[in-house]
């Protein structure tokens, strides 16, 4: 039987939108997903996947975005679960795989400080090992989510004598413990989805390390690269969207229902839009094509900065559209609340997860092959490096 | 096969266009040909006809050609953009010869497509180049029946290659609506226009009771022209992109090799980050062309919105990027002997062709709302 059919097959017995909504647990039918191999069919057999090729991984995503089913696509979208499989030891394997593919495990990034941002590689939060323990004094920001987490993945420093991105450890860092405090902070959206982490004495165990000691960097460079591609891929769009949907296209419907259509100025807008995502979504098609085809692929990394362009310009159009209702927000103006929240949540994509000039900088380094960027800092020993 | 797959025969197509290319159409030859009033050269056509048989690329076996599709005919154009080919390939096979496939008549393919499958015959089709929105095909001839057959009169003011042609299909207005005639490029006045873009020539060319032949059936033209432009722009967007690619490729190169501070301008952000930005420009006018001229060979319903929202993009990519490019290149890029500018005017000037790219975009809106 063809991957097609057998995912269909399981579909069809297991899939029901009708039950899901009169009460079978979404967690309940995710669970049954992780259990069947579909949730990361690109994964062995030991973990949780099907050994499926990267092609045939596309054709089970196909499936459940064609009936609408949670729970697939997870070797490319979890960034946790995907980051413990490569680096984790097996028990710790063992113990939280499963349970992150089921979304049983709550997550947050703890990686930026106050003094480190761009430049994660200047983190100051430091980890002493006490015994079998690391024991870790530090602050992070920008946390999101860091309020309902059971764990993080930790980026902190280790080794101080060596150069800044040779110091680094990454962990597993247990979230629910007494040096763990949680302060939230207000978004310009008026959200309030991160946060300042403050840890003080807080403990890990050296078995939740992932990676070697001091090899912090490579973790990060992994866990980043899943990060970045889900960004290009997917954003939030509108406020009442707390999940990442598909960037949908409203901005035709949006410019009818305002009487705008006809005006040629929002005509040319509308279409520039359009292409930017059509062209976008040909650019992800193409990538793909070329990993299959064993070549490296040079659209594959231009995917979060063409998503942070695609949101800043359609959430411009939307604001010339709402015209003077963009001065109102709230239940009662929905057309102005929504376009400026889109217009400010644009922002998460072209700062969050490496700004649009860093982007920039690792496409032209990476794979236009310039000069990389001078760091005065690069080669000496972080207890030497100036801090800010 | 999954969107976007090369197979080997495409490479190896690519390849081969590349090669001959590289030996043809050197920067040096193009300059030759730039100041010559031909505008391409008449061996080198020959050769492409009869060693790499790109003129009759999509013409089907029996008359003579491949019968290759738009794919193919897009990997050639991409690559006759990134060598700014001087020779009338558009003109005679996107245009004419796509015009000829389209058009539903037997005697007419069997007369034209084996001549152009071998190089003997250059045509181009007498549409004003220029917005077709503002200037509708066949809106300056007219056609009438007489004795002796169909006369033609009126202008087409921007006719790719209209001087060098000797075959012009003509659209032209008669009582029963648009129609194709063929007409002998000797008996038609063409008048070589001073074109900003010397390796892409374009004529003015007058009709004054000029002879010309039905193809298909009178007044069924519409369709026929609506898709044969659409085909055209799309692979008008094939030979944008891969000349903005190249651009960007020889754009990347210098700024590595210049250097002012003590260091590669390169290194410098703002060029980096202007060619990181080029760059998405870049692979995404690849992208849609690829796209497009795949989704023309499905017969995909779209093709018509497709076309024009790929063909806006990649109009406006190239222009970008080959302006940047002067930028990046700094004085020697404001010298006529460095190439950018070569790029430039292919640019600015194939953004006006057969429509620009707001033209596009409201077709393209248009055509996606219907
Ligand atoms: C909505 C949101 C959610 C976030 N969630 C998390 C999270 O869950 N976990 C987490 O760890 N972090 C999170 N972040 C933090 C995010 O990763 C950082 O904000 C981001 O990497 C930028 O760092 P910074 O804020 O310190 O800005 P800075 O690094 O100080 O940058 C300031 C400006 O300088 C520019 N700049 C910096 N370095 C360079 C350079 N080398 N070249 C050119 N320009 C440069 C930047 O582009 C920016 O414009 C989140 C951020 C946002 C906005």
């Amino acid at each position: 039987m063809s991957v097609r059919a057998e995912v269909a097959a399981w579909l069809a017995a297991e899939w029901d939108p009708a039950t899901m909504s009169a009460g079978r647990p979404r967690t309940e039918f995710v669970a049954a997903v992780v259990e069947a191999g579909w949730a990361a069919p690109r994964w062995p057999r030991r973990w949780f996947g099907r050994g499926l090729s990267d092609d045939d991984g596309h054709v089970v995503e196909e499936e459940f975005r064609r009936v609408g089913a949670p729970g697939s696509g997870q070797d490319r979208h979890n960034l946790y679960a995907a980051t413990v499989l490569s680096f984790g030891s097996d028990a710790l394997k063992e113990r939280f795989v499963g349970p992150m593919l089921r979304g049983e495990v709550a997550m947050c990034l703890l990686y930026s400080e106050p003094g480190a941002g761009s430049d994660l590689a200047a983190v100051r939060t430091r980890a002493v090992p006490d015994g079998d323990e690391w024991v870790v004094d530090g602050q992070k920001v920008w946390t999101s989510s860091a309020r309902t987490a059971d764990y993080g993945m930790l980026l902190c420093r280790t080794d101080w004598s060596v150069p800044k991105h040779r110091g680094l450890s990454f962990f597993l860092f247990p979230m629910r413990q007494p040096g763990v405090e949680v302060r939230p902070l207000r978004q310009i959206t008026g959200e309030s989805e991160f946060n300042e982490v403050f840890l003080t004495g807080a403990r890990v165990p050296d078995e939740h390390r992932l990676g070697g000691l001091g090899e912090g960097w490579r973790v990060l460079q992994t866990a980043l690269a899943y990060e970045r591609s889900v960004m290009g891929d997917r954003a939030r769009a509108g406020r009442s969207d707390r999940g990442m949907a598909e960037v949908g296209d409203e901005l035709v419907r949006l410019a009818a229902e305002t009487g705008r259509l006809g005006d040629p100025v929002v005509r040319q807008d509308l279409a520039r839009v359009a292409a930017l995502r059509t062209v976008n979504e040909w650019n992800a098609l193409r990538a793909k094509a070329e990993v299959e085809q064993g070549s490296s692929s040079s659209v594959m990394s231009l995917g979060k900065l063409a998503m942070s362009r695609i949101l800043h310009e359609s959430a411009r159009v939307r604001t010339a559209l709402a015209g003077p209702r963009a001065m109102v927000e709230g239940p009662e103006e929905p057309i102005g609340d929504e376009a400026t929240f889109l217009a400010l949540n644009a922002y998460f994509t072209s700062i969050g997860g490496g700004t649009d000039q860093i982007q920039r900088n690792i496409i032209a380094e990476r794979i236009l092959g310039l000069p990389k960027e001078y760091e005065v800092d690069r080669d000496v020993p972080f207890s030497e490096v100036r801090g800010g | 096969m999954p969107a976007f797959a090369v197979p080997p025969e495409h490479a190896d197509l690519r390849a081969a266009v590349r090669r001959f290319l590289t030996e043809c159409s050197p920067e040096a030859e193009v300059r030759r040909l730039m100041e010559t009033g031909a505008g391409h050269d008449p061996a080198v056509w020959k050769r492409m006809a009869g060693e790499l048989g790109l003129q009759g690329l999509i013409v089907p076996a029996d008359h003579g050609g491949a019968g290759a599709g738009r794919v193919e005919l897009g990997i050639v154009l991409e690559e006759a953009g990134r060598a700014l080919l001087c020779a009338p390939l558009f003109a005679t096979v996107a245009l004419a010869a796509t015009l000829l496939l389209e058009c539903d008549d037997a005697d007419a393919q069997a007369r034209y497509l084996p001549g152009i499958a071998t190089g003997d015959t250059v045509a181009t089709v007498a549409v004003s180049a220029a917005d077709p929105g503002r200037r509708p095909p066949g809106s300056g001839v007219a056609a009438a029946g007489t004795a002796e057959g169909w006369r033609l009169t009126g202008e087409e003011p921007y006719v790719v290659d209209g001087h060098a042609a000797d075959l012009l299909l003509v659209p032209a207005r008669t009582p029963a609506g648009l129609s194709l005639f063929a007409v002998d490029g000797r008996l038609a006045q063409r008048h070589p226009l001073q074109t900003v873009d010397r390796t892409r020539r374009l004529a003015r060319v007058t009709f004054a009771d000029t002879p010309g032949e039905l193809l298909g059936r009178d007044g069924s033209a519409g369709p026929v022209l609506d898709r044969t432009l659409d085909l055209a722009a799309v692979a008008l967007a094939s030979e944008q992109a891969g000349a903005a690619a190249f651009v960007l490729e020889r754009t990347v190169a210098y700024a590595k090799e210049r250097v002012q501070f003590g260091r590669p301008i390169g290194g410098f952000q703002a060029i980096k980050h202007m060619l990181a930005d080029l760059l998405l420009e870049s692979e995404s006018a690849i992208s849609a062309a690829r796209w497009a001229a795949a989704a023309a060979d499905e017969g995909d319903p779209d093709l018509p919105a497709l076309a024009s929202l790929v063909r806006a993009y990649c109009s406006d990519a190239f222009v970008r990027i080959a302006a940047d490019s002067i930028q990046i290149h700094g004085g020697i890029g404001f010298t006529w002997e460095q190439a950018a500018h070569l790029y430039l005017r292919r640019a600015r000037t194939s953004a006006q062709l057969l429509g620009d790219a707001a033209y596009h975009r409201e077709r393209h809106l248009q055509r996606s709302m219907t």
